[in-house]
């Protein structure tokens, strides 16, 4: 985390509450649209507005769709959802396709989840199956019991045999096969 | 949170308390094992934001062996802040003033850039010899693997072990050791 992100909201990946799998509740409830009339940074917003919005509106009743002139002010559109969220979106100098576009993701999305910051980038109900993990998973239970310090469990068991080690092995095997390996030549 | 969450809870964050024995070790390779343990770095559930550190306990911190020729050369320098403050004490100076202190520095030193190390440090505990306060012992339910095997002097060999020991050869009868 940087410090950016640090006044975001945290929150978590979530699943979009099955909406749609019954009936589909539009989540988005009122969308303001503001510009002005002459400048041309609401160019694109305009465009919208003269081809587009009243199809908008017939295809989504249960969205209110204000329009709102304004003189010599930027183009914008604030977005509001059941949650309660609000969303404002700056549409200086966008084209009207792209205007259409942004207007698609302001329809479809539920609240504001561009400002949040991920605390995880997964999330789960069940976080696991076989009970989480303790400081005692896998341990030895040897361990219980022993007296600490101790150098069986303190020293290192991972290296590699010393010659020395290999020498008094095979000597050691040597004197248990000893008679069977006593073979005269014939 | 329920009841059974909650003692889940106090058995996943639980702290464990581990011992090293610094005997014939490297400090400054020990340091980055024991800095594993003090950060909680070995476990599954770590995450840099979450205090999931233990406690380490490290012992016989006076039986450290530094490298080659390093209790002679390697310095560790202090400033006092005031002009012509600077001092350096040489290794060896340092560990026969503090026999913890060399072990301590390093484990700091392992932990560079990291701005939580001065209180992950204190849950570093240093010993110089075997005794450790019967209180801090009967917390410590592991026990940290070392880096080095600890060498067995000669003279502590028992004398059965040493007679049969296989020779390549016997000293003739009338050969003087010198």
């Amino acid at each position: 985390m940087s410090a950016k992100n640090i006044f975001l909201k945290p929150g978590f990946v979530r699943a979009p509450l099955q909406n749609g799998v019954g009936r589909y509740v539009c989540q988005l409830q009122r969308i303001v649209l503001k510009f002005c009339k002459s400048n041309g940074s609401s160019r694109g917003l305009r465009d919208y507005i003269e081809q587009d919005l009243v199809d908008f509106a017939k295809e989504n009743p249960g969205v209110v769709v204000y329009l709102k002139p304004r003189r010599h002010r930027g183009p914008v559109v604030v977005a509001e959802y059941l949650n309660g969220d609000r969303v404002w979106m700056n549409m200086h100098n966008k084209t009207h396709s792209e205007i259409t576009k942004w207007i698609d993701v302001l329809r479809t999305q539920q609240g504001d989840n561009s400002t949040t910051r991920l605390r995880k980038y997964q999330y789960t109900d069940h976080p696991s199956i076989q009970g989480p993990w303790t400081p005692f998973t896998f341990k030895n239970p040897a361990l219980n019991t022993a007296e600490l310090p101790n150098q069986a469990y303190g020293a290192n068991d991972r290296l590699p045999m010393s010659a020395t080690e290999q020498l008094r092995l095979m000597f050691e095997a040597q004197k248990l096969g000893k008679n069977e390996e006593l073979k005269t030549a014939e | 949170m329920s009841a059974a969450k909650r003692v889940q809870q106090w058995a996943t964050f639980a702290r464990t308390w581990h011992i090293f024995d610094c005997k014939w070790q490297d400090p400054y390779e020990s340091a980055n094992v024991i800095k594993k343990y003090l950060m909680g770095l070995h476990k599954p559930i770590y995450h840099p934001m979450n205090d999931c550190g233990d406690v380490v306990v490290c012992i016989n911190s006076r039986e450290i062996a530094l490298r080659g020729d390093e209790w002679r050369k390697r310095a560790y320098f202090h400033h006092t802040g005031y002009p012509g403050g600077a001092s350096w004490t040489l290794a060896w100076e340092l560990h026969n003033k503090d026999p913890t202190m060399i072990i301590k520095k390093a484990v700091y030193r392992a932990m560079k850039g990291n701005l939580q190390r001065r209180h992950t440090m204190e849950r570093l505990l240093i010993y110089p010899g075997e005794t450790v306060p019967e209180d801090v012992l009967q917390n410590v339910t592991s026990q940290i693997r070392q880096n080095r095997l600890v060498p067995t002097r000669l003279d502590h060999i028992p004398e059965e072990v040493s007679k049969g020991y296989p020779k390549v050869m016997d000293y003739p009868e009338d050969y003087i050791l010198k």
